[in-house]
Order: C-alpha cells, then structure tokens, then sequence
C-alpha cells in the first residue's frame, strides 16, 4: 500500500482528503503541527507527498528545497495559486507536480498515480486483476489463461474503469465522465459500441458475461 | 501666435501713448510747429516703441512654438514641465513655477487612485486565493458523500468557482501584469482541458463533440488561454439548443498563424447584437432569456486577447449557430527557434 503525507492547514481539506484517497487504497498520514514539519517528512518514510504553498511557519516553497536535500520523494504541491509563474516557481523548487484548488478529484487521482508509477517504474507493474484475468496497462492487451488479445485505448479505459469499481454498479454518465476525464471523448452511441466490442474480445479468449448490462442503470462487474 | 493678436493684447499700451502723441501734436500745433518737425517726432516716438514690440514679439512667438514643438512630440503631455528650458523672464518663471506645482499636485492625485487600484487588485486576488479553500472542501465533502443532493450542489459550487475565476481574470486584465509568461504548447492541452472541465455538461446535455485531430504548437500563456477557451465553450454550452447539440473544433495551420475554430449549432446571435457581443456587461437578448449572464466573459476573453497578442472574432446567425475564431500569430523566429 502506498503512504500519502497530506501537508495541508485546512482541516477540512485535510480530513476530506484523508477520506478520499484513503477509499480508492492509499495510506494516508496527515500532520495537523507544522513546527518540525520537515523532521516529521523526514521520518515518515512515504511514498508521496502533497504539499500546499501557503502553511504556518513554513511556506510550501521551503518544505518543498528542503526535503529536495536529500530525498527524491515525489512531491505534489497543491495550491490555490493558478498561474503559470506559480507552476515554474514549484518546479524550480523540485516539485514533481502541480495541482490547483479546487481540484477535481479523478485528476487528483490520476496524477498522483502518474507520479508515484514514474518514480517506482521497476518495483510497480502496470497490471489490474480481475480474478484470473489479467489487464496489462502499459501495453494494453488483456490476459487470460495464457490467451491474450489486444484492446484499444477506449475498450482499455472502459474495462479499467470496471475493474476499478468492481462489485459495484457504474452508470453509463459516470463510466463516460471517466473516460472523459481521460481525454477519450466519446457520445453515448460509441460507449454502446465499444462495450459489445469488449464483450467480444473478453468471450474470444473465454471469459463470458463478465461485464453485466443493468438496464436503466449502467454496468457492473460482479 | 498672430501678429494682430499680439498687438491686440498691447492694444492699451499702444493707444496711451496714441493719445499722448496725439495732445503733443496738438500742443505743436497751437505753438506753430512745422509739420516736419512734427513727423520726425512722430518716428523718434514711434519707432522704438514699435521695434519693442516686434521683437518681444518675435522671442515669444519662437519661444511658444519650441514649447508647441516639445508638446507635439510628447506622448505624455504632462511631463512638458520636467523637459522645457528654464525660462529666463521673470513672468515666465512665475508661470513655470505654478506649472509645476499643479503637476505635482496631480501626480500625487493620480498615484493615490494608483495605490488604491493595486490595493484593490491585490485585495481580490488573496480573497480569489482565499475562497478556493473552502470551495475545494465542498468539493471534497461532496465526492465523499455522494447523492443526488450532494451532486447538485456540487455542479452549482462548479457555477461559484467559474464566477470567482472570472473575478481573478479580470483583476488581472487591467494590469500590464508580471502574471503570464509566454511558452510554446500544444493546442490540444488547452482543448482537452477544457472539454474535461465541462464534461458533464456535454454528457448530460448529450451534446455531440466533433474533435478534429489537431497538432499544432502555439505561443502564449497556456492558463490564459484555458481561461478564454473555457469562457467560450461554456457559452456554447449554455446557449445550446435542446436537442441535437454539436460544438465541432478544429484549428486551421495558415503561414503565419494557427486558427481555432470553435463552432456550435446553438441558438446564434443576431445580426445586430453581434458587434456589441465584447463590450463590458452587454448581455443582449439571450441574456435576459437565459439566467446567468453577466456579459463579462467575452469581455474579458477580448480584453485578454489583445493582452497576449492573439485575435478573436466571432460570426453567428440566429438560429443557425456561432463560431468563434481564435487567431494564434507564429512568427518565423518562432518556427526556427
């Protein structure tokens, strides 16, 4: 399981935060002192870090050159600070990332995978389970029982989007706003398509009905 | 400077000393002067007084003329006093002084509207910074707690966060501002940016996107960029007809610039509100009609584009739809760079 620090002063935000990504697998570790917070980074040993700009005692800016003396831990700062000055002060600063408030929360997520994956690239396998079935990432093919068949970017989002939610049901605005919000743009009639599409090629290499339509309400793995 | 008004204005001096000569003369006469007598006394009078008065006025019509000259080449006109010679006649210098002092007195008049302007400024962007927290915490609340109820809001605090945004840009467009900074970047970041943000919108509203494919590179500030794409496609949006909506975007690659097209088939504007569509609060027709417009986005989306060089023009038909044409200029020393 990957550790998130959240360095954030708005309890809210914090909280939320915790909340949310602690529901799509993260560990998450939330300080709410800021005194000695770089100590505290120091020790935590995370995987990741997200970091506002405007704290107590010390500013982001700081934290961000000071952990950058001797980790590489990936840092993502979050701001509510918007322009492009901003996003090349962060950078300069050694700041993997920048996100800013209000952020939406799947791009949150996105990128943070993003970051943690580009940092581990030899330990993280880019592969999701469904039981036996196996949904290869980086080079998009699925995997099953030693059959492997190729899928494209829309059949692979759609499927890693039900895997991801697996057990539950995903309607069709929500699967679409995921795709979207992976820049696959596409209507109603394609997402139809590309569904029985996939059906097709999960049922070439022997899995059947894996993806249940639930009429007036979207899809679902079971 | 004329002559005749030159003259006018020592019209007294002049006419003094017409009637002195004229009670001299008659004094001369009653004594039985000779009338050549009386004419060399005529130019031994007159003769100076006139060649006094050419030259004074000779000196102050050159004088004026340099100060017009100087004026003329001034773009600020009120910096005439820092530049003009130190006049050297008394009245002038009185007039020097006051044209100095009254200077002064506007320049510290017009510094306190300056100060107070950029305190303004900076007063809005930490209240935009500010505000964004607790934006972002609904945010957050609402994602954790998902229900219909929860959703609503949330696309209303999406409505907030648009306004506030519009708030910031605009703080920032009146100001010759260190905030942009000019970088190439692809096109279609900007695009799919903004498609992101509104994809509910188009999801819910089952409106057809047509994206071209679209691979050029462009110079500018990207988050501008985003911000004026944004006010545009929302427009679209919000100015959709019921059924069948479709935006297409596409860019078109020219010698020297790079177009993006932005088209809807939405309701249109007419013929006569189109040329008033980028004046500060217009709102038109359709604004009455539709909630929500503050006739501030296209405002700002021309006030910023004039900020960063690049054109924006609109066409529409009412009825029929819009489109709106983002000109982005490639000069040579960027293509070779």
């Amino acid at each position: 399981m990957k550790k998130i620090i959240i360095i954030e002063d708005t309890e809210t935000i914090r909280e939320e935060l915790k909340i949310f990504l602690s529901k799509y697998g993260y560990e998450i570790d939330a300080p709410d002192q800021f005194e000695n917070i770089i100590e505290y980074i120091n020790r935590a040993n995370a995987d990741l870090i997200l970091l506002d700009i405007n704290l107590p005692v010390f500013d982001g800016y700081h934290i961000c050159r000071e952990v950058r003396k001797d980790s590489d831990i990936p840092i993502i700062i979050v701001t509510s600070r918007d322009s492009e000055v901003d996003e090349l002060m962060s950078m300069n600063f050694g700041a993997d990332d920048f996100i800013t408030k209000p952020y939406n929360t799947q791009i949150l997520l996105a990128r943070i995978a993003a970051v943690l994956k580009r940092a581990s690239k030899d330990q993280y396998r880019d592969v999701l389970m469904y039981h036996d079935l196996e949904l290869n990432l980086s080079n998009g093919s699925i995997n099953y029982k030693g059959k492997t068949e190729q899928l494209t970017k829309n059949e692979l989002k759609i499927l890693s989007c039900l895997i991801k939610n697996k057990g539950s049901i995903v309607s069709r605005d929500v699967l679409m706003e995921y795709l979207w919000n992976s820049n696959v743009f596409i209507d109603d009639n394609t997402l139809s398509v590309n569904v029985t599409r996939l059906r097709r090629k999960l049922e070439e290499i022997g899995i059947k009905d894996v993806i249940e339509t639930r009429r007036g309400l979207g899809y679902m793995m079971p | 400077m004329k002559l005749k008004d030159y003259l006018k204005e020592r019209f007294s001096c002049l006419l003094i000393n017409f009637i002195g000569f004229f009670s001299l003369v008659c004094i001369l006469l009653l004594l039985d002067i000779k009338g050549n007598v009386i004419f060399s006394i005529l130019i031994l009078w007159f003769f100076p007084l006139m060649s006094y008065i050419l030259i004074e006025y000779m000196k102050a019509k050159k004088h004026y003329n340099h100060m017009e000259g100087l004026l003329e080449s001034l773009d600020e006109k009120y910096l005439l006093s820092e530049i003009m010679q130190k006049p050297t006649c008394l009245e002038e210098k009185l007039f020097y002084e006051i044209l100095r002092i009254c200077n002064k007195s506007m320049h510290e008049h017009v510094n306190e509207y300056k100060n107070l302007q950029l305190e303004y400024r900076e007063y809005i962007e930490t209240w935009v910074h500010e505000i964004k927290t607790p934006i972002a915490s609904s945010m957050l609340i609402i994602e954790n707690n998902k229900s219909e109820g929860m959703d609503n809001i949330g696309q209303e605090i999406k409505k907030i966060d648009g306004f506030v945004e519009q708030a910031l840009y605009y703080a920032r467009s009146s100001h010759v501002s260190q905030d942009y900074l000019i970088k190439k970047f692809d096109l279609v970041k900007v695009i799919n940016h903004t498609i992101r943000r509104n994809a509910k919108d188009f999801i819910h509203k089952k409106i057809d996107l047509q994206l071209d494919e679209i691979n050029e590179e462009v110079y500018s500030d990207i988050k501008w960029v985003q911000f004026i794409l944004h006010q545009i496609i929302s427009n679209a949006i919000k100015y959709m007809k019921e059924q069948d909506g479709k935006i297409k975007i596409y860019a078109k690659k020219n010698k020297n610039n790079v177009i993006l097209i932005i088209e809807d088939n939405g309701i249109g504007i007419s013929e006569k509100d189109l040329h008033k569509v980028f004046e500060k609060g217009y709102t038109g027709e359709h604004g009455r009609k539709y909630t929500a417009s503050t006739g501030m986005g296209l405002y700002l989306c021309k006030k910023l584009c004039q900020k960063l060089g690049l054109a924006i023009s609109i066409t529409s038909q009412l009825g029929v739809g819009t489109k709106v044409n983002i000109t982005f200029p490639l000069s040579k020393f960027h293509l070779e760079s």
